[in-house]
């Protein structure tokens, strides 16, 4: 796949609290924007990827009919953050194979009118009623729903296995929210101090308030095509230069690291296989080739996991790695430069796909990593994307 | 082996919480209704099976048989609810739900019921048995009566 596709075109709405619009006015919004932005009509969209359907956001089929789209591949994703990149893939895949020329891919959904992520009310509770868990292993018969007591319970096994200090932890929320201070559309935008966060209240022990992401409404289209049209493109285009899919058996959990041994996964020493992995050997690059780096950051434990599986450090190591800067704008390796999940607001990764597509055109203004060449995508479930504002 | 059951009450009806009880899942269930933790155990290599599935991540084997766990185990992590999800559970804020690891290896989400002390990694517990009011009951875990 090195080099077969690009984004040529990007839209967003930027994140916010839309609880008067609907999902699918806000797609349309992105929609426009990213074809202005690619130079393209409606008519020349011939592939459409939807990420999160209904009830969040619309369904493939109601997309494409509302937005006036004629395509020849059409596909949508489960309705869980975790296939945004995989949407990505998917689209570079159809371009490559030839089953569409020009594919939109599009997260467009609303939380703000889903009330508490893992309640009763919220969307997709009953996923949780699944025989041994839920998507995040939630257990609502033990009094366990809501991702964020599966980031806790992978949290508090993380520092026990490591023998470190979860106040350490403090260092991610406070270098993204050093970061979305410098970005006007972000959610969250005061200052944050090491008082603020060991302060905030316990949401699940051992996670604060601080530790937790915010909710947002927004939608981002990315127009991917081949790299070959791409060079034709009116904006400078976004080349993917490596890529691996969702990781997924009996050894991987979704908020845990291979060896951590949360859910059923067994417990070993796990090493991280550092650029020994697909998506740099695809893109024939190492973590030290990367400028700009955004994870999934839905908790701030899940930095640390997602650090460790890409091989910015060893095991047990991110929680040093993290500390003094080294994360933050200026450091060794910036991370969600638009503030993350954490303080510019959860869209799943899509608001971090637009900064990477911002950073690699050199248009993120005061956040700009200087020169910024090479820009990673990455979870803590291994996924991952590597993108280049060249093709070689 | 069998564990003591153990009634419970909610303020509102929980029922709502419980996974449906399934032509592969019933064993597990109807097992905890009289007393016992059984977990399904492939015939050919012995491997225990959790979540039940229908074949065996290890050998392959299509089969399914039935095991009876001791119900001993050790906390894995834990974590403490200090904020309600679920109405069910409100009037127990904070609370503390394990992951507690079985003797023979499995690893069950479960409430651990004690109020004091404080959970620790490794922590000896055991399973106790809640009824719940429609009479179904499910696996949850205490450090009473357990050598520390």
């Amino acid at each position: 796949m090195r080099a077969a596709a690009a984004i040529t075109g990007a839209g967003s709405t930027g994140v916010g609290s839309h609880a008067e619009r609907t999902s699918i006015s806000l797609a349309s919004e992105a929609v426009s924007l990213a074809l202005a932005d690619a130079g393209l009509s409606r008519r020349e969209i011939d592939g459409l990827i939807v990420h999160i359907g209904a009830p969040r956001g619309a369904d493939y089929d109601e997309t494409a009919a509302l937005l006036g789209l004629k395509v020849r591949f059409a596909s949508q994703t489960w309705s869980h953050g975790r296939f945004g990149a995989t949407v990505i893939q998917h689209a570079a895949m159809a371009v490559s194979c030839g089953l569409a020329d020009r594919v939109l891919c599009l997260g467009a959904y609303k939380n703000s009118n889903l009330g508490l992520i893992g309640s009763r009310a919220s969307w997709g509770f009953e996923e949780s009623l699944r025989f041994g868990g839920g998507p995040h292993g939630e257990t609502p018969h033990a009094g366990f729903n809501g991702p964020v007591a599966s980031a806790a319970f992978a949290a508090r096994r993380y520092f026990h296995k490591y023998g470190t200090s979860p106040d350490k932890l403090a260092a991610v929320p406070l270098a993204f929210r050093k970061h979305a201070m410098l970005n006007s559309e972000a959610r969250i935008r005061k200052p944050l101090t090491r008082d603020d966060y060991l302060g905030a209240a316990f949401i699940v022990e051992p996670l604060r308030l601080l530790d937790c992401s915010v909710v947002v409404d927004g939608a981002v289209a990315l127009i991917v095509t081949s790299a070959e049209r791409a060079k034709d493109a009116p904006s400078r285009p976004v080349f993917l230069l490596g890529a691996q899919g969702v990781h997924a058996g009996p050894e991987e959990f979704i908020f845990g690291q291979p060896g951590l041994g949360v859910g059923q996964a067994s417990v070993f020493d796990w090493e991280s296989p550092g650029a020994n992995q697909t998506v740099y050997r695809m893109a024939g690059l190492a973590p030290a080739d990367v400028d700009v780096l955004q994870v999934y950051d839905a908790f701030s434990p899940l930095v640390l996991l997602s650090l460790e599986r890409l091989g910015f450090c060893g095991a047990g190591e991110a929680v040093d790695f993290v500390q003094d800067g080294r994360i933050e704008l200026g450091g060794e390796i910036p991370v969600n430069t638009s503030g993350g999940m954490l303080s510019e607001g959860h869209l799943n990764g899509w608001s971090q796909m637009m900064e990477i597509v911002r950073q690699l055109r050199h248009q993120a203004g005061a956040r700009q990593v200087p020169d910024a060449k090479v820009a990673q995508w990455g979870t803590a479930l291994g996924d991952s994307i590597i993108f280049g504002n060249s093709d070689v | 082996m069998k564990h003591a059951v153990l009634d419970r009450s909610f303020p509102i009806d929980p029922a709502g919480l419980l996974p449906p009880v399934t032509s592969d899942n019933a064993p597990f269930w109807n097992g905890l209704a009289r007393g016992r933790l059984m977990l399904q155990q492939c015939p050919s290599c012995r491997k225990l099976r959790y979540p039940v599935a229908p074949v065996c991540a290890v050998c392959g084997s299509t089969e399914i048989a039935w095991a009876e766990m001791s119900g001993r185990g050790k906390v894995f992590s834990w974590v403490r609810y200090h904020r309600s999800y679920l109405p069910e559970f409100a009037d127990r804020l904070p609370y503390v739900v394990a992951l507690v690891e079985l003797d023979e290896g499995v690893r069950l989400f479960g409430c651990l019921v004690d109020r004091e002390p404080d959970p620790f990694i490794d922590q000896p517990v055991k399973l106790v048995i809640e009824r719940w009011p429609n009479g179904r009951c499910v696996a949850s875990f205490t450090s009473a009566g357990v050598e520390q």
